[in-house]
């Protein structure tokens, strides 16, 4: 397949607001469920080992109007709890048999909520997880708290789910971790081959896809951009951070490119790249997939770090590792953890001498003139000014 | 080692495009070649321009060290490098008129101050608002309206006795105001100049909102070739005290172009350094 037509596959996927491939898929598996989950990260492992498909739900972008939904939030709530209700009452995921709300904040917490009023025959569960990343305390809470959504899956499921489902779940999550990151670093090392507009949509068709599809088709992307030489440019190399939850619009990461930044690392799609690790197979899957989420897991503004000397330590690696000369802030309007981090970080950039730019987006952001040129002049100020 | 680079500048109303051989310190020009967009397809017009210089200079494409773009040039596809309109003509007015303390950019879409250091580096900026009444544009729809050439609204702007006033504020109200004097059958020279001295009103206040209170100010873009205009900013930064003096060039209109030609030398050098430097480590 060409980069072209792998593309347009993916786009379609993205541009599908009523998510036709998971009505496909269930229709391909009689009696089979489909469970959504919104950002940050959920243990898809478990969802898969229950026969279940898992589909992320990132609002509705600017591709949907929402009406039903401002009724719904106050206005300095942000876009997505609205989209993603948009989306429910206008019977756009009646697909789901359930739905997942990750503690990332206190919306998203209302949310959930709202879902078990407005529908009550459905699976919702409020997936929290640990602040605290010791073993025996932290760790126990949060087996615990895989336990409960074991045994809750199991039963929509019809069957307790073994051990040994769970490992084969994690064996391929964790090669489809391996083949993403794989991506990752080919990007920084060629971000020409590998604009992040394509990467993004790569993603994202990993969100509605059973996950051996997604990890064959970003093989085969590997492959055939790869095999496509694409122009050098000569732009500057930033990592993009805050887009973990609210998604920018398309057209925005294109504009930060188009701008003259090549993106080396970012943090989209963190349910795929939250473990940075191979999850081991061997012992008790619970514990496993607990202790690589309390050791070995990435860093967003909904992750506690207990040591002030520690934040920002994470993107300062980043931009280390990934050779970049700055950071691009992004987060959504009204985000209260992105931008609350924010200062944060960019004090601990501060330090380090690393520059960096700021702005806000909304998921239906459709001005990106203002967007290129602070990106534009970003860039031009490293290019041309940076020691 | 002596090299060549090429700067494309693509505005709202004109593609502008210059080759530049760069021996050490010494830049020269080797072409350069402006032309109307005219509802042409403008990456097309830009490619085709970029071609004639080259088969001008019997230069192949492929020796060309850095192909740097500048406005709306960020999808010309054979580009090496992009710089934004703000840098590019900072650095082309500082190399036309070295010692300058701001860059005035009046195109045909909006009007933009800029502050400048002696090295061309933008320290800050203020532009027009969205309104088209101190733009190019709508001088050029006004001449249309008057049946005048652009190239001869300079030269008849001087000639004013009376000039008349118009809105600085909204161009539809300036282009009613326009259609009234014809009516009243006020000399197209006074009608012309009343127009200059708006546009200019709003450039000396853009400047002082800058800060620029004394020093050269370098005028750039496609305005920067009417001398209507550049007396009526004279007039103006007198009437206002604004303290600085407003120069013009005549390539002036290059000045995207050249500074995109000039930045990208310099990133062809400082890339070299760089891919050095890797290999040493």
């Amino acid at each position: 397949m060409s980069v072209k037509s792998i593309i347009s596959r993916c786009d379609a996927l993205f541009e599908d607001l009523d998510f036709h491939c998971v009505r496909e898929w269930k229709q391909a598996h009689p009696g089979a469920l489909a469970i959504g989950y919104m950002p940050i990260y959920v243990p898809r492992e478990l969802i898969h080992a229950a026969g279940i498909l898992p589909v992320g739900i990132l609002g509705g972008g600017d591709r949907l109007e929402v009406i039903h939904g401002d009724a719904y939030y106050q206005s300095y709530i942000c876009r997505i709890p609205r989209s993603t209700i948009e989306l429910a009452v206008t019977g756009r995921l009646d697909c789901l048999d359930g739905m997942l709300f990750p503690s990332i904040c206190d919306v998203i917490r209302n949310l959930s909520g709202m879902w078990q009023i407005k529908f009550p025959g459905k699976y919702v569960r409020y997936f929290d997880v640990p602040q605290n990343y010791e073993s025996d305390i932290g760790g126990q809470y949060y087996i615990n708290e895989l336990q409960v959504l074991r045994d809750d899956l199991g039963r929509l499921a019809g069957r307790p789910i073994p051990d040994a489902d769970i490992r084969a779940s994690t064996a391929a999550y964790n090669e489809n971790r391996r083949v993403i990151a794989g991506l990752y670093q080919y990007r920084a090392a060629k971000p020409w081959q590998v604009p992040t507009a394509e990467l993004y949509l790569l993603l994202r068709a990993g969100l509605v896809l059973p996950v051996e599809e997604h990890t064959r088709l970003l093989g085969e992307y590997l492959a055939a951009t790869d095999a496509e030489p694409r122009p050098v440019r000569d732009n500057c190399r930033v990592v993009v951070t805050g887009m973990f939850c609210e998604q920018p619009p398309l057209g925005l990461i294109k504009s930060i490119e188009m701008a003259g930044c090549y993106i080396v690392d970012d943090d989209f799609m963190l349910v795929a790249r939250w473990l940075l690790d191979e999850v081991p197979l061997e012992g008790d899957p619970l514990q496993n997939l607990s202790e690589a989420f309390l050791k070995r897991s990435a860093e967003s503004a909904a992750k506690f770090v207990a040591r002030r000397e520690d934040k920002g330590r994470f993107l300062i690696d980043s931009v280390r590792h990934n050779r970049a000369e700055g950071v691009v802030f992004a987060a959504p309007s009204f985000c209260d953890p992105a931008l609350l981090e924010r200062p944060m970080l960019q004090r601990a950039l501060n330090r380090e001498g690393i520059p960096y730019t700021a702005f806000k987006y909304a998921e239906n952001s459709g001005q990106m003139q203002p967007i290129r040129e602070q990106a534009g002049t970003f860039a031009d100020s490293i290019k041309l000014w940076s020691e | 080692m002596a090299l060549v680079t090429a700067g494309i500048d693509i505005g709202t109303g004109a593609v502008k495009a210059v080759l530049m051989r760069h021996d050490g310190d010494v830049h020269d020009w080797l072409a350069r070649r402006v032309e109307r967009i005219r509802r042409r397809d403008p990456l097309v017009l830009a490619r085709e321009i970029y071609a004639a210089l080259l088969v001008e200079q019997r230069i192949p494409g492929g020796d060309i060290a850095y192909v740097a773009t500048t406005g709306d040039g960020e999808n010309v596809p054979f580009r090496t490098g992009h710089f934004y309109s703000m840098t590019t003509h900072a650095r082309g007015a500082v190399f036309l008129a070295p010692g300058i303390v701001a860059v005035l950019d009046v195109g045909a879409l909006h009007g933009r101050a800029i502050s400048i250091d002696l090295r061309g580096k933008v320290l800050s900026y203020k532009m027009t608002s969205q309104c088209a009444s101190g733009s190019g544009q709508f001088l050029e729809n006004i001449a249309r309206y008057l049946g005048v050439a652009m190239e001869e609204v300079g030269e008849l702007s001087l000639k004013s006795d009376n000039p008349e006033k118009v809105s600085s504020i909204c161009a539809v109200l300036a282009e009613t105001d326009v259609i009234n004097m014809v009516s009243r059958q006020i000399s197209t020279p006074n009608i012309l100049k009343g127009i200059h001295l708006s546009m200019a009103d709003r450039l000396v206040k853009l400047l002082k909102s800058i800060k620029a209170a004394s020093g050269r100010v370098m005028l750039t873009g496609g305005l920067a070739a009417d001398i209507g205009l550049v007396a009526a900013m004279r007039e103006q930064i007198a009437e206002q005290k604004a303290g600085v003096d407003v120069i013009s060039h005549p390539d002036s209109i290059y000045a995207g172009a050249l500074g995109a030609a000039l930045w990208g030398e310099f990133r062809y050098r400082k890339l070299a350094q760089l891919e050095q430097l890797a290999k040493a480590v």
